[in-house]
């Protein structure tokens, strides 16, 4: 939300990692956060290296960039070389690969790309170029969906004909009951993210304490809210209890933002599956345009692809996103694969684990310690 | 199971950071001080060296937001720089502080932590742009009330504005910032490498002010980087000085309800 100094007291910062290694005592233990925005925290603060040789952070599938496959990237190139198409995406979106290039090389072929903040930027476009069609690819969680459903709630009511949304929108909880369903699973709990939680509340998250029996803390994006968050689960573990709890109290309500519920609940529909990088096919993940809003469904007013690709032979964004490897461990890890020539998604935005690792992480843990003990 | 609600209480880092300030600090000084005023100092002396100004605003003692204005205008000292500092009175309150800061400027309060116009400028400081420093004794603040807390805990405060204690901190922090601008190399603002910023892969939530109701649930904010239009119909309460979270250009919750200034 805010990034303060007072969130990141090396004094509090250094006694909240002394009760995280009172608590874990010794032992291993293995918690995922599932945001890319926390991703982000961790590396650049390097949190990780103060923690506890056995208390892991695992790095999920929180980044909505990073779990688009490269199918979905060659759709959206397709539709953006259309004639009279002016294209719009978030930032990252332009530079993720697929099987024949990015977003920003099809702009430096001539398709007319551009970056947008927010749909609602997208709509305006769509109102002051009414000879063009506007297509805004539409990516993100349970946080950015709402921005969407409402823009095209309003393109609906002003008859904006020239708009349509390609839509790419993931939900949180099926990937969390993927991984928890993954057999190579060994994870002790979660960091529930801050701002999807805004959005849709604590409730959707109880089934990670009553069916698995794991604790899910959601967290802010401060170091201390992410050491406060580590500490609570180790708290619970400690007890032998598995409970949903909230430590971003600070914006996130137990039932979320019934109005933005509801509005996604009047333009999207549930796909019955949809691919994400790395995990594969999960059941009703992500969403579509509902069919009162099928005028504004890209994916039906242009002719796409809609052709699987698999990932590059030496990308291993899946294991990664799984958690099964570090980035660093990944075979082409700052050697093929950097920021400047992603050949797998995790290295596009700079919330993905192997960018932000790139950026942050390759600081000499034994360093790091150093820095933390003078702070 | 149960779905609890972890209060940032004494097991969260108010509590852990009582426990690790345990250590006596120098010279009288509350332990840690020496280390939390230094880093106010470098970070004032940053937004002095990129042509910030200070406001100092004490809305029940305003006698030391005169005085922090004063040490940092007058130069006492032969060759250090006036630095441009202006007292906000407590009759123009938040709503004066509203119109006169600039993004890039800095706020220094004094005042305890129960103090209504305090917390609510300070409150609001992070979507105009401010650096913020909050100085006053007894009950320390919630973490990130503020950038910078410079705190007498365990004294109390009616006592700690007559004692010198106020006095000593604002002091302490003009001294150093000073000492900061002998030491050119560390103005500079350091270069974080962040990459391009992608408001749906950070899960992004900016904290902005609320200035007007616009038509359809638009609403024209005040954000750290300037003035924008948001859309408003997803939430409830919206006013002119709410404070809000945004994301993607759509309001997701309201933080703090507006007072109608
Ligand atoms: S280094 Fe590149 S290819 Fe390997 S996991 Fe990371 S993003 Fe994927």
């Amino acid at each position: 939300m805010r990034f303060v100094d007072e969130y990141r007291d090396p004094a509090a910062a250094r006694a909240l990692v002394r009760r995280i290694a009172t608590l874990s005592n010794g032992k291993r233990f293995a918690f995922m956060e599932v945001c890319g925005g926390h991703t982000h925290t961790i590396y650049r603060h390097g949190i990780e290296h103060l923690l506890p040789d056995g208390v892991e952070l695992v790095h999920g599938p929180g980044c909505p960039v990073c779990v688009i496959p490269m199918g979905r990237i060659d759709d959206a190139i397709a539709v953006a070389e259309q004639p009279g198409v002016l294209f719009t995406t978030f930032g990252d979106m332009m530079r993720v690969p697929g099987s024949s290039g990015s977003l920003l090389d099809a702009k430096a072929r001539g398709a007319d790309v551009r970056f947008v903040y927010s749909p609602l930027d997208a709509l305006r476009l769509a109102v002051d170029n009414p000879g063009r069609e506007v297509v805004f690819f539409a990516v993100g969680f349970e946080t950015t969906a709402p921005s969407t459903a409402v823009t095209l709630r309003r393109a609906k009511a002003e008859g904006v004909s020239n708009f349509s949304v390609f839509c790419n929108h993931v939900t949180i909880v099926p990937p969390i009951k993927a991984i928890l369903d993954s057999p190579d699973l060994r994870l002790d709990g979660f960091l529930g993210p801050g701002h999807v939680s805004t959005v849709i509340g604590q409730r959707p998250y109880r089934f990670v304490a009553e069916q698995y029996g794991k604790p899910l803390v959601t967290a802010g994006f401060e170091p201390l809210d992410i050491l406060q968050a580590v500490e609570m689960l180790l708290v619970q573990c400690a007890a032998g209890r598995a409970d949903v709890e909230n430590q971003y109290t600070r914006c996130v309500v137990e039932e979320g933002n019934p109005r933005a519920l509801a509005i996604m609940a009047e333009v999207f529909a549930l796909r019955p599956h949809f691919e994400w990088r790395g995990l594969g096919f999960i059941s009703q993940s992500a969403l579509r345009l509902a069919d009162a809003y099928a005028d504004f469904d890209a994916e039906r007013r242009f002719a796409v692809p809609g052709v699987r690709v698999a990932d590059p032979k030496a990308c291993q964004c899946g294991e990664v996103l799984k958690g099964v490897i570090k980035p660093w461990q990944c075979k082409v890890f700052g050697t093929a694969c950097t920021p400047e020539t992603p050949i797998g998604t995790c290295m596009v935005s700079s919330e993905g684990a192997c960018a932000a690792y790139y950026n942050f992480g390759r600081l000499h843990r034994e360093a790091a310690l150093s820095v933390g003990a003078r702070a | 199971m149960s779905v609890g609600t972890a209060a940032q209480s004494a097991a969260g880092p108010a509590g852990a950071l009582d426990a690790e300030r345990g250590a006596a600090g120098a010279g009288g000084l509350p332990p840690g001080f020496g280390v939390d005023v230094a880093g106010a100092a470098l970070a004032l002396a940053r937004r002095f060296a990129h042509g910030g100004t200070l406001w100092c605003f004490a809305p029940a003692w305003p006698a030391h937001a005169h005085h922090v204005a004063v040490e940092f205008v007058h130069p006492v000292v032969v060759g250090t720089r006036a630095l441009p500092a202006v007292a906000v009175s407590a009759e123009a309150g938040v709503a004066g502080l509203r119109t006169l800061c600039r993004a890039g400027d800095a706020l220094v309060v004094v005042a305890s932590s129960e103090e209504p116009a305090a917390r609510r400028a300070l409150a609001r400081a992070p979507a105009w742009g401010l650096t913020t420093i909050w100085i006053g004794a007894g009950p320390r603040p919630a973490p990130g009330a503020a950038d910078h807390v410079l705190w007498w805990e365990g004294e109390v405060p009616s006592q700690a504005a007559h004692t010198g204690r106020f006095v000593l901190s604002y002091h302490l922090l003009w001294e150093l910032t000073h000492v900061c601008f002998e030491h050119p190399g560390l103005l500079e603002e350091p270069q974080v490498c962040s990459g391009p910023a992608c408001v749906t892969c950070g899960d992004e939530g900016r904290l902005v002010e609320v200035l007007r109701l616009g038509e359809g649930g638009a609403v024209l904010v005040r954000a750290a980087t300037g003035l924008e239009w948001a859309d408003a119909s997803l939430v409830e309460g919206v006013s002119p000085g709410s404070l809000v979270l945004v994301h993607a250009g759509s309001v997701l919750t309201v933080l703090a309800e507006g007072s109608g200034e």
